[in-house]
């Protein structure tokens, strides 16, 4: 044969890796797939171990911006229950034929603005602070999510639209794929900070890094916060989507900043 | 089991040949560079593709444009010699043999290689022989096929003068042990006519002259293609013995020769290779010359060229001499056929690979 | 460590390669030997999956392979669930857009055998996947070697094209790559940090095998 030590060495090694290499992979697990906003990254971890502490079933869990998310459903990605950070693009699924029904609004979400550690700007709520800075020319960048499809950008949008900071903050402005983008940029340290959700900021490993002032809600729409089950949704899905309108759930989410819908 | 060849080829590289050659003949396929004689081989050997073409080896039909009959190259049985030996770089010598084989066989492949003289190689691979050998190993792996027609494509060109004289006396020897037709790619008039039983002259793509080797050697047409300064004739002669001066006595046709170089035993037939332009004529046997060679014949006939040459053919007992002199010689000498006359031939002029053994006559 | 994104990488890259290589050993063979027509469009095409902005890419494979497309309606038909969004999907795509990983290097490959030395296999008898098998892959080796080393870790990096045709779903096309973006945009560092090393070190260790091995076959043919 005229098979050298390395030819066979290669055939060996293609031989194993075809082997152990299942198509469908052993390691799927059938635990549903909740689609999250990225304002929920810390909160909704947190609920899926209590559930799984509580009811011994999983979940697996995707993080996003919202109006990803919509898209990926409206093209046929597998989730089974959608947490949007904003209702009206639930609504517009619904009226499309992919939810089960309307689905329920579970949290309002808060804006704030942040701003790393050693920042000459300070965190304040009128946002004085950032318009001083920003006339004496000494804002490198600012980040928000983009307002295109995530919501809390689209309120940051509004809410600087209000304040009047919007046009002046367009030659500065560093735009996140999703929230969660948005507070890395603001924390970097290449920006002088950014508006992002409430609670991210009050995550550790976030706080840690900066500090933040809640931004008045009346400056922006409320960020409605509704999830619904997707068509296909198993037990499992159901089973989370009661467990969180449950006190356990509901107390997580308070101490992630959420307020919960008719406590305003 | 002859091999048979008739191409036709228009175009880029237009062709026009027709020849036949017998199980252990060998056929030269001789032209000046560009001839289309290498066009020739590949085309037997089904690398090539002409328009019109018939070839058959042994009764089988391998190439029929008008029958639609077209064998690839892996579905003719032949053996080709490659101008550059063309080995398999990642194999022993022994498994480039092997490779050949329809059933590998190792002994029989260093049955083979021992053949051609190569001793104690048969592990190497080609990186590490010289020219010479990986040509005996291209020429084993050739064998290794079992072929129905061997093809050599200008084999010695790519190695050295002394290295090259070896190889094609150990042709010569390897012609008994050959009942295939072999066809031999030259540009080099010598070694055509020193291992060729039939030769082909093309020129342009075109058959000039096709024949046994003496015939074409004779032919105006041929020489024309190949030059006349490349005429020569082949005297057999055989060796008597080695005198201590350095110069061996060989018996030929009509008396002794003396020639230097030669290193055979005594009693071996071999052929003496005298070009044209180093005989001189002399109507008396002359004396005091330097000269060693002085061979009596008869005049056959005087051919003009269109310079200032002429060959004059010369009987030798029933072999042929040719002299090339002025036409000035000529006249004065004013010979005329059938005249006696002496061919006298230096001794020196006949270089060692002038001279090659006989073919033994085959079983 | 998500262990599972780990083996979902090194599963679509393992995938990959077992796919593409037939392919690169055909068409790389095929493009180095012969002069046909369409050759140069052929080899335009092979190309273009080096010069497209992986979005762009992207962009496409969801038309084409989407919800609403023929394409991926045959495929929930022949096998009832979607095409995008799973890992059959990424197996698809990538396959696709390694293609110039696969084919350039093996053509070269290929284009490295001397004719002379393919034609004296031809009339050792040696039928072309004779030929093939013996005496053009010995000889080709390197190049395909590197064509699939350049397929397996390039699969392993590749980030825009698996998020837009598979998302990011656990277990299913959350690749290695995408779980570092994810643990990123978790606020994670020391989680990416050590993914990221494992990647590096695996990478590494493919490419480091494979000069091993290509040497061995250099040396062999000295």
């Amino acid at each position: 044969m005229l098979f050298s030590l390395s030819r066979r060495i290669l055939w060996a090694a293609l031989t194993a890796l075809i082997a152990a290499m299942p198509l469908r992979g052993a390691a799927q697990d059938h635990a549903p797939v909740i689609a999250a906003a990225s304002d929920l990254q810390f909160a909704v971890t947190e609920l899926a171990e209590a559930f799984a502490a509580e009811t011994g079933q999983a979940v697996r869990l995707a993080f996003g911006s919202t109006g990803n998310f919509a898209r990926q459903i409206r093209a046929g990605a597998p989730f089974e229950l959608f947490m949007a950070a904003d209702e009206a693009f639930v609504a517009d699924l619904h009226a499309d034929g992919f939810t089960r029904d309307a689905g329920d609004l579970y949290a309002l979400g808060r804006l704030v603005i942040i701003v790393p550690e050693g920042s000459t700007l300070t965190p304040d709520a009128d946002l004085d602070a950032l318009e001083r800075m920003l006339t004496a020319g000494g804002i490198t960048r600012f980040a928000i999510a983009n307002p295109e499809h995530a919501p809390y950008g689209m309120r940051a949008r509004e809410a600087l639209i209000t304040r009047g900071l919007w046009e002046d903050l367009q030659p500065v402005m560093v735009l996140g794929e999703n929230v969660s983008q948005a507070a890395q940029f603001a924390l970097s340290g290449n920006a002088a900070g950014g508006i992002i959700a409430y609670s991210l900021a009050l995550a550790p490993e976030v706080g840690a890094r900066g500090s933040h002032a809640l931004i008045p809600g009346g400056w922006h729409a409320p960020l409605r916060q509704r999830m619904v089950l997707l068509n296909g949704a198993g037990p499992v899905a159901e089973a989370f989507y009661a467990y969180m309108q449950e006190p356990r759930a509901r107390a997580i989410m308070a101490r992630h900043g959420f307020e919960r819908p008719g406590d305003e | 089991m002859a091999l048979e060849v008739r191409l036709r080829a228009t175009g880029a590289i237009p062709l026009d040949v027709a020849f036949r050659a017998e199980a252990g003949e060998v056929l030269a396929l001789v032209g000046p560079s560009g001839s289309g004689k290498t066009t020739v081989l590949r085309s037997i050997a089904g690398l090539w593709h002409p328009q019109e073409a018939r070839i058959a080896a042994g009764g089988t039909t391998w190439l029929d444009t008008g029958a639609r009959v077209n064998r690839p190259a892996h579905r003719r049985r032949l053996g080709v010699v490659f101008q550059a030996y063309a080995l398999f770089p990642h194999m022993s010598a022994v498994r480039n043999v092997m490779a050949a084989m329809d059933r590998a066989d190792e002994y029989e492949a260093r049955r083979l290689l021992h053949l051609v003289n190569l001793h104690g190689l048969e592990t190497r691979r080609p990186a590490q022989l010289s020219g010479g050998q990986q040509q005996r190993v291209a020429l084993a792996r050739a064998l290794a096929r079992q072929p129905q027609a061997l093809l050599l494509d200008e084999p010695f060109s790519a190695v050295d003068r002394a290295t090259r004289e070896r190889l094609q006396a150990e042709v010569i020897a390897l012609r008994a042990h050959l009942d295939m037709p072999v066809v031999l790619v030259t540009h080099d008039m010598a070694e055509a006519q020193l291992l060729a039983d039939r030769m082909v002259v093309i020129e342009a793509g075109r058959m000039v002259a096709e024949g046994p080797t003496a015939a074409v050697m004779a032919d105006p047409a041929a020489l024309r293609a190949m030059g006349i300064r490349e005429l020569a004739a082949m005297l057999p002669a055989t060796i008597i013995e080695r005198d201590a001066d350095g110069l061996t006595r060989l018996e030929g046709p009509t008396g002794p020769l003396f020639l230097p170089g030669i290193t055979d035993a005594p009693g071996r037939e071999v052929r003496v290779r005298i070009m044209a332009q180093d005989v001189i004529l002399s109507r008396q046997r002359p004396e005091g010359l330097s000269a060693q060679n002085i061979v009596p014949g008869t005049v056959l006939r005087s051919v003009s060229g269109t310079g200032p040459g002429v060959l004059v053919h010369i009987d030798v007992a029933g072999h042929e001499i040719v002299a090339r002199i002025t036409r000035r010689a000529a006249d004065q000498m004013r010979l005329a056929p059938g005249d006696a006359v002496h061919a006298i031939v230096k001794s020196m002029s006949i270089a060692r690979g002038q001279i090659i053994r006989a073919p033994e006559p085959r079983a | 460590m998500d262990w599972t994104a780990l083996g979902l990488s090194l599963r679509l890259a393992g995938w990959t390669v077992v796919i593409l290589l037939p392919v690169a050993v055909i068409l790389g063979r095929a493009l180095a030997y012969r002069r046909f027509l369409g050759k140069g469009l052929i080899e335009a095409l092979v190309m273009l999956p080096l010069v497209l902005p992986p979005t762009v890419f992207g962009f496409y494979l969801l038309v084409a392979f989407g919800g609403n497309s023929p394409v991926g309606d045959l495929w929930q038909s022949l096998f009832g669930n979607q095409l995008v969004f799973s890992f059959e999907g990424l197996v698809v795509a990538s396959v696709i857009f390694n293609l110039p990983f696969a084919i350039q290097p093996a053509q070269r490959g290929f284009e490295a055998v001397p004719v002379e030395v393919r034609e004296a296999a031809a009339t050792c008898g040696m039928s072309p996947a004779r030929s093939l098998w013996r005496v053009e892959l010995p000889l080709a080796w390197p190049g395909v070697m590197t064509a699939m080393v350049l397929t397996f870790a390039h699969t392993l990096g590749e980030f825009g094209i698996v998020l837009m045709v598979g998302g990011s779903i656990p277990g299913e096309t959350k690749t290695i790559a995408i779980a570092i973006y994810d643990r990123v945009q978790a606020f994670d560092n020391r989680g990416a940090a050590v993914m990221s090393a494992v990647l590096v070190g695996i990478s590494l260790v493919t490419i480091a095998v494979t000069y091993w091995l290509s040497a061995r076959v250099g040396r062999r043919l000295s």
